[in-house]
């Protein structure tokens, strides 16, 4: 019964593999072929089972270095709910485009990698499973292979990709040596009475990783890469990026800081704290000066990194209540609804309009009403305004921040509080250009009936999340728990 | 259990979405929607009248649901002497002004009617709520609907004027929260039993024990917050360009309830949850007060456009509330509360009527309305008498609310006397703008408001002059038996 646990898995490595070949199926009339169908069924097997999973299964369950606990859980269900909206939306994105199978079969594979890297407790397989969520979003990045921002995204993302990879795998050597074991378990008992000597090793180690995690999490100094790859990349792959491979690489630090370096006594809680005042600030400054749709997009997802980055400085309260690490992992699962959203948004804007910057946004409220209203209302719930998702998760962050055992917390919450006032100006500001601003062109556009279902499904979850949250935080209470 | 608050907060949001939804082919359909909701909802605050016991100091007609209990959050709402004329004015001042939007407001009537709706539910929301994390939540939702008011339907420099308006409330808001999650942090620990809590009751119980350096941090930083809405002197410059951009209707909404929602908080949050806290910065506070009601007041008198004027009265009276207030004297608070009420009547009455003459003169500038008792002489006779409740003249509730605040002021000490400075300059610019405006020779052809406006305009004044005549049914039985019970509390506890 205990393999009933790997289905999420399963499913989608045998729905990932066949989608490829079914990419040369079609059916007599139909342009879309079978491969868009038998990703989307295999994402749907994996997420029901993981829901059913979420409510069956009581204790964890191993094997070997893969776990199956609540967090594996959260963060499976959160990829999934991206990868889904993905796929969906790249039914219409894709449409015309004749290597549908492939693209269906790698967005399968990249979202595997993402859910074994949430679940992995051995270093070894959080590579693999690492690796395995890198490679294919480099193909899919260059997936339309004449076009030269497509190529150029592609190349700058996999040449900082590689980079990261390399350190992380120089991180896990060093911890090896020190430990003498990969397992996240052991690696936290071995740390926990390391001895002064190889105390230099451990820090290295930890360099390396809030390195080699910090290029795709993208946070400041090593945010360089995103702005031009989400220009470049297929804008529904800007989202995969975005709110996926972005997540899976928190949910890897996660796993690596919070159950494995976490008793070795380092402070790298304030490292994380300063990284996370200035990716927020930076994101946020830089995206009032943006006048691309996508670029614009990206440096908030930037800014967004920063609150969730949050919960790696204050995981616990100082009545050692994982409340910051609960609030982290929420804003996760909000940011992902969120980003995706804002993605096939701008999907069906760039569709239907040939140009991307901000200028044609004006007046789109007149031309593409409910395009605009999904955008104003994942851009309210982006700064942070109740009643929707954003502003819960940022709650939790922020009183994480201050009742922390540190004495910086404080400033921390307050310095991610101006800067969450600070981006209402250019949340605001594409909502006045949308509302309020003379359209340069009056005539309406017909909206896409695909992007509109994921606009309308995201905007519901961003409502309902908001409304009541309580079910979610306790969901995410408890795979908190489960980390620590 | 669902009671009259929670169905006067959520039956307008509820509502906005037919009135949207039928609203958009049929522009008529949108107005009586509009107008008819909030109509059932006054009459929804005079059930709450009716049954709310007057002459009892705590909070009335709570409810109590758990909402998001695994953070402390329960949604739990309640009225006591200090909320219940600020709802009043607000289901009050929301009829009149859907009323008055039905001339003023010419285009997309479904959007403006949906977001008048839910504006109506953030605003009841703010004066009822009794969790912090649910008072900023309706605190939000108040601000979204006004941004687009002020983008949509307003003037020339709406869109400056409403990007404005967002980002300096919002980002006063930011820091509010700071103030609200800092309190739950620092009331959290294990050395108060019972867990971290948003209630404000048991906030209010666990304060006083809060040492004083975190009670300064979090009374400053909520004072921030509340003194954007409020506005006080360098925070208020959202305000004049707001109020002038603003399509008439919602200047009434904005300075006579949106405004008072700074000072709701200020009186709520500020002064009765920090005692020892109000104890070093009443004097800091009064003093920013004493220097916004002179500030307000001398910049009115050079405004050149009669609706600036009119918003920079605001300006002026709002610091009459953060001065009574932060008194702690039951003058002094009850005075503010009151002036509240009043102002709302009184400012809201000549926002909408500037919008009236806007549309039958053409203008607004107070030189080129010379001679408007030619054109509009009910109207003027109209004006007469909004100024006069303005300018505090006995008889009116004004002057009853401003002679409290500055009794309250003198009470704790004789400087203030200088406060007097600012209603003698209120009486110079109303008086100035009536001599161009009403007492120059009637000109031009008659051009009178229809009766429908003139009474909506008159129904503003009936308030002011009970209240004026006789105050005691809302300062007696329901202002002061509150405030009285508060300021005991908080004297007990070290506010001076």
């Amino acid at each position: 019964m205990a393999l009933l646990s790997l289905t999420p898995f399963l499913s989608l490595a045998v729905f990932g593999l066949l989608a490829t070949p079914a990419g040369f199926l079609r059916f007599r009339n139909s342009k879309l072929g079978l491969a868009p169908f038998v990703s989307i069924l295999g994402l749907a097997v994996a997420m029901v089972s993981t829901v059913w999973l979420g409510f069956t299964s009581s204790s964890p369950v191993s094997f070997g270095g893969l776990q199956i606990d609540s967090f594996t859980l959260f963060f499976s269900g959160v990829l999934l709910i991206v990868a889904m909206f993905v796929a969906v939306a790249s039914l219409q994105y894709m449409r015309d485009d004749p290597n549908k199978g492939p693209f269906f079969g790698l967005l399968l594979l990249s979202t595997l990698g993402m859910i074994v890297l949430a679940a992995s407790m051995d270093l070894i397989l959080l590579y693999v499973g690492w690796e395995l969520m890198s490679i294919p979003t480099y193909a899919l990045t260059a997936f339309r292979k004449n076009d030269p921002n497509s190529n150029e995204a592609a190349m700058k993302f996999f040449v900082l990709s590689a980079l990261s990879s390399a350190l992380i795998v120089y991180a896990i050597s060093l911890v090896f040596g020190i430990t003498g074991s990969t397992g996240l378990t052991a690696i936290a008992s071995a740390l926990s009475t390391a001895g002064p000597d190889v105390r230099p090793f451990g820090v290295l180690a930890i360099v390396l990783f809030i390195v080699g995690f910090g290029v795709k999490m993208a946070v400041v100094p090593f945010h360089m890469w995103i702005p031009d790859a989400f220009e470049g990349a297929p804008v529904t792959i800007g989202a995969f990026l975005a709110a996926g491979a972005k997540m899976a690489a928190f949910a890897a630090a996660f796993r690596v800081f919070i159950v494995g370096i976490l008793p070795f006594n380092v402070d790298f809680y304030s490292t994380f704290a300063i990284v996370a005042v200035v990716t927020m600030t930076m994101g946020n400054v830089a995206a009032l000066m943006q006048k691309s749709f996508t670029r614009l997009l990206a440096y908030s997802s930037i800014a967004q990194a920063g609150y969730v980055l949050m919960a790696l400085a204050t995981p616990f309260t100082t009545t050692n209540v994982p409340l910051g690490l609960a609030g982290g992992l929420f804003h996760v699962l909000n940011y992902a609804i969120l980003k995706t959203a804002a993605f096939v948004a701008a999907a069906a804007i760039a569709t239907k309009l040939s140009v991307r910057d901000l200028d044609s946004l004006n007046g789109l409220s007149r031309r593409m009403p409910q395009t605009s209203l999904s955008i104003a209302v994942i851009f309210l719930g982006l700064a942070g305004v109740p009643p929707l998702n954003g502003f819960f998760s940022k709650v939790m962050l922020f009183t994480g921040a201050i009742y922390s055992p540190y004495s910086w917390g404080g400033y921390l919450a307050l310095a991610a509080l101006i800067n969450s006032g600070f981006s209402m100006s250019y949340y605001g500001w594409v909502i006045k250009r949308m509302y309020f601003d003379e359209p340069s062109d009056q005539s309406r556009i017909p909206e896409p009936r695909i992007y509109m279902a994921v606009l309308w499904a995201a905007t519901i979850l961003i409502f309902a999340i908001g409304l009541y949250p309580d079910p979610w935080i306790r969901l995410v209470l408890s795979a908190a728990a489960a980390l620590h | 259990m669902i009671g009259l608050l929670s169905i006067a907060i959520f039956l307008p949001a509820v509502l906005a979405a037919p009135t949207y939804l039928l609203g958009r082919k049929n522009a008529k359909v949108a107005k009586i929607l509009g107008l008819g909701t909030t109509a059932i909802v006054f009459v929804i605050s005079i059930m709450i009248l009716v049954v709310f016991q007057y002459g009892q100091a705590g909070f009335q007609l709570s409810e109590s649901i758990p909402w998001a209990g695994s953070f402390g959050l329960n949604y739990k709402v309640g009225i006591d002497g200090i909320s219940l004329p600020l709802l009043m004015i607000a289901t009050f001042l929301s009829l009149l002004s859907a009323a008055g939007s039905w001339d003023q407001i010419t285009f997309r009537h479904a959007e403006y009617y949906a977001l008048f709706l839910i504006f109506e539910t953030g605003i009841i929301g703010v004066f009822t709520s009794l969790n912090l994390i649910l008072f900023y939540l309706f605190w939000e939702i108040v601000l979204i609907p006004m941004f687009f008011f002020i983008g949509i339907w307003g003037g020339p420099r709406r869109r400056y004027a409403s990007l404005k308006f967002l980002i300096f409330t919002y980002s006063g808001s930011a820091v509010m929260l700071f103030g609200f999650l800092a309190l739950y942090a620092w009331t959290g620990t294990s050395a108060y039993p019972g867990g971290p809590s948003f209630d404000y009751d048991v906030l209010a119980a666990r304060i006083p024990n809060l040492a004083l350096p975190l009670q300064l941090v979090v009374a400053i930083t909520t004072f921030v917050g509340f003194a954007v809405k409020l506005p006080i002197f360098p925070l208020h410059t959202w305000l004049p360009d707001a109020h002038v951009e603003a399509p008439a209707p919602v200047s009434v909404l904005l300075a006579g309830l949106l405004l008072k929602m700074g000072g709701y908080g200020l009186i709520r949050y500020n002064l009765l949850l920090f005692p020892k806290a109000v104890n070093v910065l009443w004097p800091y506070f009064t003093t920013i007060g004493l220097i916004t009601m002179i500030y307000g007041a001398s910049v009115a008198l050079v405004a050149k456009d009669i609706k600036r004027m009119i918003a920079l009265t605001s300006v002026n009276h709002m610091g009459y509330v953060l001065l009574g207030a932060f008194t702690a004297t039951v003058a002094g608070v009850s005075g503010a509360v009151f002036q509240m009420f009043s102002h709302g009547l009184a400012v809201g009455m000549l926002f909408l009527m500037s919008g009236y003459i806007h549309d039958h003169t053409g203008t607004r500038n107070i030189d080129e309305l010379k001679g408007l008792r030619g054109k509009m002489p009910q109207t003027v006779t109209l004006l007469f008498l909004a100024s006069m409740a303005a300018m505090a003249v006995p008889g009116f509730a004004n002057f009853i609310s401003e002679y409290l605040v500055i009794q309250g002021a003198l009470s704790v000490s004789y400087l203030f006397a200088i406060a007097i400075v600012a209603p003698a300059l209120t009486v110079g610019y109303f008086l100035w703008m009536l001599r161009r405006v009403a007492m120059t020779p009637g000109v031009g052809p008659k051009n009178e408001l229809r009766l429908h406006s003139i009474l909506i305009l008159v129904a503003f004044l009936v308030p002011l002059l009970i209240f004026g005549v006789y105050p005691p049914p809302i300062l007696g039985s329901v202002i002061t038996p509150t405030v009285e019970k508060w300021i005991g509390t908080i004297v007990a506890l070290g506010a001076r």
